[in-house]
């Protein structure tokens, strides 16, 4: 068992509740023991980085100090925003001292651990990709998923910018057809899949969101998708429960359901539906599991 | 070395599109541009694509090589070739293409020139009327956004501008802000409400393809972000944008994790909230949104909130508390470790190519 410190994220502790149930179910199963973190906030979602990005430094800098105070090496994340937000404040702490003293001395005056720069933040995607979490996966994955076919949406704060992702190349990434074949599923193949959801700006500007948004989920059905899968709750958001705003603009039916990574692997693992929740989705992935009766 | 290459040649006049392959000797040393020029030399002299400085200084050569925005003078074929790929060029997307590889660059310069890109007149001059003369320290603010060529690779990959090419895009806003953080310019609340319009700041959808393609590191988001910071210290802060940003420091000061049901009226405002009323219902019934009971709130969040007031005392406001971190994450390069990848090169999984698309 790898011991990890968890950090869940807003979404998978509210909206997303199904996220978390269906990874900490999972966890045991591919060697993960998940230690959860109770005293940590949001991570800003990069919203707090472009409205005040010391405060962002400072408040992503408090949960990788309650992250190593665990004595784990690694914060896992379940969110692409998250990865890359804890991520990039990691650099700027680890890359300059003057810097982490600074901030250190501001985490000691308001009583949180100073953070001596040893966390690594890490995606559960790349956990289960390579190396034992990915041997464990395929005794994990005993039911298989019967063919599926499984369209892998990345979403882009996984990918990109790459010198602070680094895991996989951006342009060709490989891991999450990899998770989908060592379950049993078919990875289907198209050019959206390393491009934007829309996401970030699905309020403020939800119709350059659209625009975006239509492209993974037009091109995931015409390359024949059961079902998409993302490691990304934001971009679950968007591809799930704005997919029926997309119907209505363009008059068409899609109902393309999407699947958390976490869930994906739960089915082939066996999971039960308490821990899976897909009643949470808007687009109910049930018939299109049970179609192949997965 | 033995290079072969397919290039989408394209004729504006007939509407024609064709991808031709054509394999040449080059030197070992030769970059993708010089692969071009021997192309257009010994093969077909009515290929067309731009070029001038051939070292990374003019910004002329922006192309796609598997899809990928990139500096044909900066990309090297040595590895490709080694490989047996044989890649596929493509003129740069987001802009018209006027014939092969060359692209109509005026909506490019529209947007440039509407950012006013020079310093506007007004600042305090010198008493001794000497130069103008700022410190190291407050130039570096901008160096990263001054070193841009106005290649347009990370307009051509603009995810937000491909669905809205009206967006001012990664290169204008870049320029932006190399004004905005420079002292000498008089202009900079005019700037900060120009650039957070409709089209501007606040439409970028953070995909990073511009970061993760400028052959010069000036690294566009960035400096989006960092005029999303300046807008906000300045209380340039009405669009919806700058208040969905607000909200997640209002959260965290509060519960500690984002207030998600109160997102949409505190960035959209009421009215516009209650026409989302059959859709928020939709997702109230699969318990996408509601309130939570009892409220969702983070151990010590009061450590939070102190440390906010305590930060905001220390007076890194607006994109000081960027640039401060810059000089780290300088250090970082772009790219991935190798041996992760179990399919090989040029194998499942396809990289993303225009002919899939087009």
């Amino acid at each position: 068992m790898k011991r990890v410190a968890y950090y869940k994220g807003c979404l998978a502790s509210l909206s997303a509740k199904e996220l978390d149930t269906s990874t900490q179910a999972l966890a045991p199963r591919v060697g993960l023991e998940l230690v959860e973190l109770e005293s940590v906030t949001c991570c800003g979602a990069g919203d707090i980085h472009e409205a005040e990005p010391d405060y962002y430094l400072h408040l992503n800098a408090r949960i990788l100090a309650y992250a190593e105070a665990t004595g784990c090496d690694t914060l896992m994340t379940v969110c692409n925003v998250c990865t890359l937000n804890l991520r990039q404040a990691n650099f700027m702490l680890q890359g300059d001292e003057s810097l982490l003293d600074r901030v250190n001395e501001n985490l000691k005056s308001v009583g949180v651990p100073v953070y001596t720069g040893s966390v690594e933040v890490r995606h559960l995607l790349w956990e289960i990709a390579e190396g034992d979490g990915y041997e464990q996966l395929k005794t994990a994955a005993h039911k298989g998923l019967k063919g599926l076919k499984v369209a892998p949406f990345y979403g882009c704060q996984i990918l990109r910018p790459s010198k602070i992702m680094g895991f996989e190349d951006p342009d060709r990434p490989w891991s999450l057809e990899r998770i989908i074949e060592a379950c049993g599923g078919e990875a289907i193949d198209y050019p959206a899949k390393i491009k934007c959801c829309g996401f970030p700006i699905i309020q403020a500007r939800e119709e350059t969101a659209m625009g975006e948004l239509i492209q993974p989920v037009e091109q995931a059905l015409e390359a024949g998708a059961d079902v998409m899968v993302t490691p990304c709750p934001l971009c679950h958001l968007s591809l799930d429960a704005w997919q029926q705003k997309l119907e209505a603009a363009t008059g068409r039916s899609f109902k393309l359901p999407v699947l958390h990574l976490a869930q994906l692997v739960g089915v082939a693992a066996g999971l039960e539906e308490s821990e899976l929740k897909f009643k949470r989705h808007i687009v109910d992935p049930r018939p299109a599991l049970d179609r192949l009766q997965v | 070395m033995q290079v072969a290459m397919k290039i989408w040649r394209y004729d504006a006049a007939t509407g024609e599109r064709a991808l031709r392959e054509y394999e040449i000797d080059a030197p070992e040393e030769a970059t993708l541009l010089d692969c071009l020029d021997i192309v257009k030399d010994k093969v077909d002299g009515t290929l067309a694509y731009r070029k001038s400085c051939r070292m990374m200084i003019c910004g002329s050569c922006g192309m796609r090589m598997d899809g990928a925005a990139v500096l044909a003078c900066k990309t090297r074929m040595f590895d490709v070739a080694k490989e047996g790929r044989v890649p596929v060029i493509s003129a740069m997307g987001n802009l018209p293409i006027v014939r092969d590889l060359v692209v109509d660059m005026d909506p490019f310069w529209e947007k440039f020139k509407a950012m006013k890109p020079y310093l506007q007149p007004g600042y305090d001059r010198p008493e001794d009327g000497r130069e103008y003369r700022i410190t190291q320290e407050r130039m570096n603010a901008v160096k990263k956004e001054a070193l841009c060529i106005n290649c347009g690779c990370c307009v051509s990959e603009c995810n937000a501008m491909e669905s809205d090419p009206e967006f001012l895009g990664p290169q204008a806003l870049a320029k932006g802000f190399r004004f905005v953080g420079d002292p000498r310019d008089a202009a900079t609340v005019e700037r900060l409400e120009q650039y957070s319009g409709e089209h501007g700041i606040w439409e970028c959808t953070r995909c990073f393809f511009c970061n993760e393609r400028c052959p010069k590191g000036v690294d566009p988001r960035d400096a989006i972000a960092k005029l999303g910071a300046e807008a906000i210290r300045t209380g340039i802060d009405r669009d919806m944008g700058a208040k969905h940003a607000k909200w997640f420091v209002r959260s965290t000061e509060t519960t500690g994790w984002l207030r998600e049901t109160e997102l949409v009226p505190k960035t959209q405002g009421v009215v516009s909230s209650i026409k989302q009323m059959k859709f928020a219902l939709n997702l109230i019934k699969h318990n996408k949104a509601g309130l939570a009971f009892p409220p969702h709130v983070a151990a010590n969040v009061d450590e939070a909130r102190r440390l906010r007031r305590l930060v905001l005392a220390q007076g890194r406001l607006g994109s000081a508390g960027h640039i401060q971190g810059e000089r780290a994450l300088a250090k970082l390069e772009h790219g991935h470790h190798d041996g992760g990848d179990p399919y090989g090169p040029g194998s499942f999984p396809k990289p993303y190519l225009p002919e899939d698309t087009e």
